[in-house]
């Protein structure tokens, strides 16, 4: 275990974008909190998980597949610093968890680990959430970790590129602080988790009539915020831009809650009506993705529940679908 | 990675949120979480902002026709040509032959600049821009009753009002975050209206829908102003001490009853009955408008009756209540208060009034300046076609497809001896000129917009414009600086600001530095000033409001045997205006690649038509294949399109007649007939 | 920016485009071989990426039979961007394919069983890979039947190919179109492709039914077999959904948990026939 003291926060990661691309929580103009490079805006650890997802280092809102120049495609050959990523929290890094597993699943997504299979992944916890609340501390599914003790960062690396980050910190020895803190943390009952397992059930169970899709669809209003918003949503689309002499092809985020998204050249619409749509965006966390990997895909970061200008967020559906079928 | 908070291009909601980049490539959006209005939200339009930025079709260079075609030119030929024909067609013919088209697009600075231009350096007032075609019919009919053509509450009154009546307004789709807290107010007890005959989302939520007839707006809001009266449910209290010329609103209502105002309208005696008794029983009440009301041959009346509205039940100068017409364009109420209009000077100073000249003249370093007010631009486009005007210099607009009865917009483009189109893409319209500007976009530039309302706030550059294209107000200063004027030179937009504040009082108090982060809401008079969320609190800014009554008239082209469909025409959520940005964003295209007309499902019976047919649609105007949408948004008998498809444009159906006041065209209501093609 | 060169799970692979033929006044027929000359290693009922940069991709079914030829047959129906372009191409021009993608129809479970074959439209492109299998494969199947039913004659599929396999005393042919104005010298049957099923006389224990066609067949068609005997374990169908990145990641062609282009998009009937907006 290793030391950072505030005094030393700034030159430390200074020091680190010599050999990495450093992204971290940050405090923009306007005091909304994101994780972007140094010199973007003013460093900012405190205060909780940050407003946009940490998973978009990885998986950007929109990313090139390649370039073709006079009709030969080229591959794109100057790889940058490997990332280093400081700001998931506990259930950032069960997101990161579930799409590293979905996008190496299979045939492996290449452009995601382009970026994702050189990258430092550091947590943070401890009391250093909104006005000095508790973030719960990681199962140490990352490289490394920043735990906040109320007065400096303990970091526990993980891996070895966890430690070669923190190798010239000075040591301690882990003080009894954290372990009891995780044991205590581990037996709090989250009761939005109590939620969304009835929301799961109800909904394995079919206990939610089409009426209930039709009532939420009416108050949504496509924004796509909520799938944006999401660190373990996937799903992407595709252009071609073309002018006289390159083609390039790009990937950007999509969302099921758009009528063009599984529209059919025909018309023929899987996803046709907003009540379905609004179906498949719970269904498909709550549902259809414990089916397929054991693990419900939301993991209650509260972005969506942000994002949505009218409420109609994950753990804000879930809880009005416990209240009204259970 | 780079993030730059800026403000949404799109519509007059005035989100903001920052642009991501990555060496100096847009990589995405990040919404702002603190902002007033947007909260952490935006609309699909937002969330895709970046996309359409760095698109391969975007002009990097002048071009200059030459030998029939468009060909790529320096800037110095370029903008020397500009000015050389400019100045050589006001010598031939006078200096109203030109005519300046600004644009809701572009920021405060840039109106004001193109106002500056056409006033200072070309000596005409022939300078005006789209709010022309939105809410010219507002500005009229709001300056006239209230004495300020704005949004009289802000977008925050929406959580503290005890009923809503949206008029004229798709809310949910052409401002998303204001129809997304409509949609909330209800949601925790907020009574709805919805006075629309499309079955718009909100409609879904309405206490009340009410689908009148496309055009009977006065005589509804007659019948609803007359139940008021005669069940003396008016505010007196207010009426008596805040108003005046109420005995005449009373006169002119007095034979709308609900039973008259039902046959004109097609509504139920009933339903008029309980619209008035439940606006009229709430505590605060808003009315919320858009092009539904405006945009008519009639539209400055439906206004002043939305005004008497609202003052014969108290509903101004609190919190939760108003006359808010929401703007359409992101800056357009900026290009209004900029003096982009052809009577006025920023700050809505009239150019009639010699003092105002006088002032305006001194700062700019001129003897003086034109008296007579210019041409609005569906006049100028009129006197195009008629041979007075030579010249059209239009930055970010694209008429071909946004003006009414396109095959006379066109024949009126192709009359001019001179067309100068400044854009980021080669629309419809610059395809047509002798000479385009390559213009940077919203994320490549500075300045400020003000939205709906009346927010200013900054714009800030994330990225270099593509080639040598140049901001909208270099571009401008260049002109003058060619056309021999030394009174525009600036490096920066901040101190074209500081010049905009010393001469036009609403936005005396505003720099730059003082709109970090959320902006200020004018009237902001000076610079100790907090800017002003609540218009009309203890007086209307012409003193006593005055009720304006009106005489009932049809709508210019009523449904015959050979044209039985009422057209509407409007937006989609997903498209902006001519879809020049919104078109070359993949997602938002995807949702709706082409152009589409939504038909009753009886009607489509009728006539055999079933989902995706292909139609033809025809007017007096012209004609057109569509797409049909057999739906239930529509009424029998009435056919909506959108205007944002070049192919399958909706402007060749409608009907070039305007308000004679405002000088609006009446987009919302012509005849067309609608046949299935074999 | 940050990435490094990446392996190529979204690289298309150059093809030369052999021939074309119009198959019907909306669907035209492609042969087409990889430049590198590999095969395309595919089998009946998978699917690839076909790019023309600048266009975009779209999913097309494979519609030859990887026991012939050292080419691949595509045939393409003109509906979107992409495939109005595919239309314009001529012999010799290059296109980019990725693949082939997704479950093959199950052959395995076929061998030694009578085969129900039936589709509808343009569900005859994938279904014709299967048929020329067998036609290759004789003694590896039982009796074969082939129901095809198309909207009207115009648009009828590979007229040559049902005509020979009408001839061949390997295959039973039952068609219909759905329509027939008379003008178009048609004699045949006219009606739905359900219509064909119930003069059908087949033992449903030794027999395998596949269907492919447009959204609309499948409850119908699904019901008469039922009706027939046949249980959903021995009823094989290809599901259509719009495939973009062909690979299970883009999201686009999901069907509850199942990604229609990896775990499809055959389905065996009880996989899918529980799960909301599969059929």
């Amino acid at each position: 275990m290793k030391i950072l003291t505030p005094n030393k926060v700034d030159s430390f990661f200074q020091l680190l974008t010599q050999k990495w691309d450093v992204r971290l929580p940050i405090v923009l103009t306007d005091g909304t909190r994101v994780i972007s490079s140094l010199g973007d805006g003013s460093i900012a650890l405190h205060g909780g998980a940050v407003s946009s997802k940490p998973t978009a280092a990885f998986f950007p809102q929109h990313s090139s597949v390649f370039i073709s120049v006079n009709g030969l495609i080229q591959e794109q050959t100057t790889p940058g610093l490997p990332i280093f990523v400081l700001g998931f929290t506990d259930r950032d890094l069960e997101c990161l968890r579930f799409i590293d597993r979905f996008f190496a699943n299979g045939l492996r997504d290449d452009i995601y680990f382009t970026l994702r299979s050189n990258a430092v992944v550091a947590g943070i916890s401890g009391y250093c959430g909104v006005n000095g609340a508790l973030l719960q501390p990681s199962s140490g599914n990352c490289d490394l970790e920043f735990f906040w003790d109320g007065c400096r960062w303990l970091i526990i690396p993980y891996s070895g590129a966890g430690n070669e980050i923190v190798a010239d910190l000075p040591d301690s020895a882990p003080p009894e602080a954290i372990e009891a803190f995780k044991k205590a943390s581990t037996a709090l009952p989250d009761e939005n988790e109590k939620i969304l397992r009835q929301a799961s059930e109800l909904l394995r169970a079919d206990r939610v009539p089409d009426s209930f899709w039709s009532e939420i669809g009416d108050r949504c209003i496509s924004c796509t915020g909520c799938n944006l918003a999401c660190p373990t949503c996937t799903c992407f689309g595709v252009q071609d831009w073309r002018s006289s002499k390159t083609i390039e092809r790009s990937r950007m985020w999509d969302s099921c809650q758009l009528d063009g998204f599984m529209r059919e050249a025909s018309g023929h619409n899987p996803l046709g009506t907003e009540a379905l749509r609004t179906r498949r965006r719970i269904h498909h966390k709550l549902a259809a993705d414990p089916e397929k990997w054991g693990d419900i895909s939301c993991f209650l970061c509260g972005r969506c529940d942000k994002a949505c200008p009218t409420g109609i967020g994950i753990l804000a559906v879930a809880k009005e679908l416990v209240a009204r079928f259970a | 990675m780079k993030r730059t908070l800026t403000v949404c291009p799109y519509c007059g909601t005035g989100c903001t949120f920052y642009l991501v980049s990555d060496n100096g490539r847009l990589v995405g959006v990040e919404p702002s979480t603190t902002h007033p209005v947007s909260r952490g939200g935006l609309c699909i339009k937002g969330w895709n902002a970046f996309a359409f930025v760095h698109h391969p079709d975007r002009l990097t260079t002048p071009l200059i026709r030459r030998d029939g075609l468009l060909q790529a030119a320096s800037w110095d030929d370029a903008l020397n040509l500009v000015v050389e024909k400019l100045k050589g067609l006001q010598k031939n013919y006078g200096t109203d032959a030109v005519m300046f088209a600004s644009s809701a697009k572009a920021t405060n600075e840039e109106n004001y600049l193109l106002m500056k231009l056409a006033r200072a350096v070309f000596s005409t007032n022939n300078i005006d821009h789209c709010a022309r075609l939105c809410h010219s019919s507002t500005v009229t009919g709001l300056a006239e009753t209230f004495g300020s053509g704005a949004m009289t509450n802000s977008i925050s009154c929406f959580d503290q009002t005890d009923l809503i009546l949206v008029i004229g307004s798709n809310t949910t789709e052409q401002h998303p975050l204001i129809g997304s807290r409509i949609l909330n107010a209800v949601r925790s007890g907020t009574q709805l209206i919805v006075a629309d005959n499309r079955r718009i989302r909100l409609a879904r939520q309405a206490d009340l829908h009410l689908r009148h007839k496309n055009g009977s707006d006065v005589a509804l809001l007659h019948g609803i102003m007359h139940v008021i009266i005669a069940e003396d449910l008016a505010e007196e209290k207010f009426i008596s001490s805040r108003t005046e010329n109420y005995a005449a609103l009373t006169e002119s209502v007095a034979e709308w009853t609900p039973e008259r105002a039902a046959t004109i309208t097609g509504l139920e005696a009933t339903e008029i009955i309980a619209a008035a008794r439940l606006f009229a029983s709430a505590e605060r009440a808003m009315i919320v408008y858009s092009m539904g009301i405006t945009q008519h041959s009639h539209g400055v009346d439906n206004v002043r009756c939305i005004a008497s509205l609202a003052m014969l039940t108290g509903n101004v100068g609190r919190p939760g209540t108003g006359v808010n017409p929401l703007r359409g364009q992101n800056n357009v109420q900026g290009g209004c208060d900029m003096g982009a209009l052809p009577d006025l000077y920023s700050g809505y100073q009239k150019v009639s009034d010699p003092q105002l000249r006088e002032k305006f003249a001194s700062s700019w370093g001129l003897k003086s300046l034109p008296a007579t007010p210019g041409l609005p631009l569906t006049r100028a486009m009129n006197a195009a076609t008629e041979g007075q005007l030579k010249a059209m210099f239009i930055m970010g607009e694209n008429p071909v497809i946004s003006d009414p009865d396109q095959r006379h917009a066109v024949a009126t483009l192709q009359n001019l001896e001179l067309l100068v189109v400044q854009d980021i893409f080669l629309t419809e319209t610059a395809a047509l000129a002798d000479i385009v500007l390559p213009a940077a976009c919203y994320a490549e530039k500075d300045g400020t917009f003000t939205s709906t309302e009346r927010r200013i706030q900054r714009l800030q550059k994330a990225v270099e414009p593509p080639g040598e294209a140049r901001a909208d107000w270099e571009i401008i200063c260049r002109i003058a600086e060619r056309a021999g004027y030394p009174g525009m030179r600036y490096s920066t937009t901040s101190e074209i600001m500081e010049e905009i504040a010393t001469l036009t009082p609403i936005y005396g108090g505003i720099n730059h530095e003082r709109l970090d982060p959320h902006g200020l809401q004018w009237p902001c008079p000076d610079i100790d000033h907090p800017g002003t969320p609540l218009l009309h609190v203890d007086g209307f800014t012409r003193g006593l409001g005055r009720f304006s009554p009106v005489d009932h008239r049809l709508s210019a082209e009523q449904t015959d045997e050979a044209y039985p469909f009422v057209l509407t025409t409007g937006r989609t959520y997903f498209h902006w205006h001519t879809g020049s940005m919104t078109r070359r964003t993949h997602l938002l295209n995807r949702e709706e690649p082409h152009s589409f007309i939504e038909l009753h499902p009886d009607d489509a019976a009728t006539l055999g038509v079933r989902n995706r047919d292909e139609l033809l649609v025809s007017s007096r105007r012209g004609r057109l294949k569509t797409q049909a949408r057999v739906t239930e948004m529509v009424i029998p008998g009435v056919v909506f399109m959108p205007f944002h498809f070049a192919e399958g444009a909706a402007n060749t159906l409608t009907n070039n007649v305007l308000d004679p006041e405002s000088s609006i065209p009446e987009f919302k209501v012509c005849a067309v007939q609608v046949e299935k093609l074999p | 920016m940050t990435a490094a060169c990446h392996t190529g799970l979204y690289l298309p692979i150059e093809c030369e485009i052999l021939s074309v033929s119009e198959l019907t006044p909306a669907e035209k027929l492609f042969q087409v071989r990889r430049t590198d000359g590999v095969p395309l290693g595919h089998l009946p009922g998978q699917f690839i990426q076909v790019s023309l940069l600048g266009w975009g991709e779209a999913p097309i079914s494979v519609a030859s039979s990887p026991t012939r030829n050292n080419f691949f047959e595509l045939g393409v129906r003109r509906a979107g961007t992409l495939t109005g372009a595919m239309h314009q191409l001529k012999v010799g021009d290059v296109i980019g394919i990725r693949g082939p993608f997704g479950r093959p129809f199950d052959l395995s479970r076929m061998r030694g069983k009578d085969l129900l074959l039936i589709s509808g439209g343009c569900g005859l492109a994938p279904m014709r890979s299967l048929i020329q299998y067998c036609e290759d494969r004789p003694s590896e199947f039982g009796r074969i039947s082939i129901l095809y039913g198309a909207k009207n004659p115009t648009y009828t599929l590979f007229k040559d190919d049902l005509a020979a396999w009408n001839a061949s005393a390997r295959f039973a042919c039952s068609l219909t179109v759905d329509n027939s104005t008379g003008k178009d010298c048609y004699s045949g049957n006219v009606g739905l492709i359900t219509s064909l099923i119930p003069p059908l006389t087949f033992d449903p224990s030794k027999t395998i039914a596949a269907i492919v066609g447009p959204p609309v067949m499948y409850r119908s068609v699904i019901t008469e077999l039922k009706t027939k005997g046949l249980t959903s374990d021995r009823i094989a169908v290809s599901l259509e959904r719009q495939m973009r990145c062909g690979v299970g990641k883009c999201g686009h062609c999901t069907i509850e948990h199942l990604y229609c282009c990896q775990d499809g998009p055959v389905f065996w009937l009880n996989e899918v026939e529980h799960l909301r907006g599969a059929l």
